[in-house]
């Protein structure tokens, strides 16, 4: 019988399956939220549990909004060279 | 007697350095910045975990991914050991899967690195702080 720790160890061997669809960009949020995290942990002078969630979720919005913005520039030039 | 200050304090930021890199967050640990040492060993760990979870461990290629294993082995000289594993070519992985495990581990080990100079940077702020240069931390 598969004990837990087996299990936990078989979800490492073998790739989940993405599909190349406009939902597997949402696996972008993550990282950015650990780029957002590790940039605050090192740059704040001093860690308190609100200052940090609020600079933290800043960065976050800052980076995902300037993405999104970046894209609609992109596919809107892509829309001018195509047309 | 300075002389032998600077050099314990190099000494002290070499090893604040080498831990940072064994465990992540253990150099912020050892100079007590307890709370920035959890986020980060939490933050690195995550998205390591992530990536090999998308992609299987096989991600972790020494052999074929030569640029993206110099990023992954950042996160931890343990990441070797997953390399050694992988190195035989049991866990190939291809596709999308492939290309989302290396971003994500390879930001982890990239994340790491910045927050080994972020650590030796503090070891040496502190270190300069108890000889008395307080002119450093100033400027």
């Amino acid at each position: 019988m598969l004990s837990t720790l087996d299990i936990v160890i078989a979800t490492f061997n073998s790739p989940e399956p993405i599909q190349t669809n406009p939902q597997s960009l949402l696996l972008l949020l993550p990282l950015v939220a650990a780029i957002a995290i590790i940039y605050k942990a090192t740059k704040m002078p001093t860690i308190t549990t609100g200052g940090f969630l609020k600079e933290t979720v800043t960065l976050l919005g800052s980076i995902v909004i300037f993405i999104a913005i970046t894209a609609l520039v992109l596919y809107v030039l892509a829309w001018f060279i195509s047309a | 007697m300075e002389p032998r200050i600077k050099e314990n304090n190099a000494l002290f930021m070499l090893i604040v350095g080498l831990l940072s890199w064994v465990l992540p967050g253990a150099g912020h640990f050892i100079i007590k910045e307890k709370k920035r040492s959890a986020i980060i060993f939490v933050t690195i760990t995550l998205t390591f975990c992530i990536g090999l979870y998308i992609s299987s461990i096989g991600v972790v290629d020494p052999v074929a991914s030569k640029i993206c294993y110099t990023g992954q082995i950042l996160t931890s000289p343990l990441v070797a050991l997953l390399g050694h594993l992988t190195r035989g070519g049991a866990f190939v992985v291809y596709g999308k899967p492939s290309e989302i495990g290396q971003i994500y581990t390879g930001v982890a080990g990239l994340l790491n690195l910045l927050c080994i100079i972020n650590a030796v940077y503090l070891a040496h702020l502190s270190g300069t702080e108890s000889a008395g240069g307080k002119n450093a931390i100033d400027s």
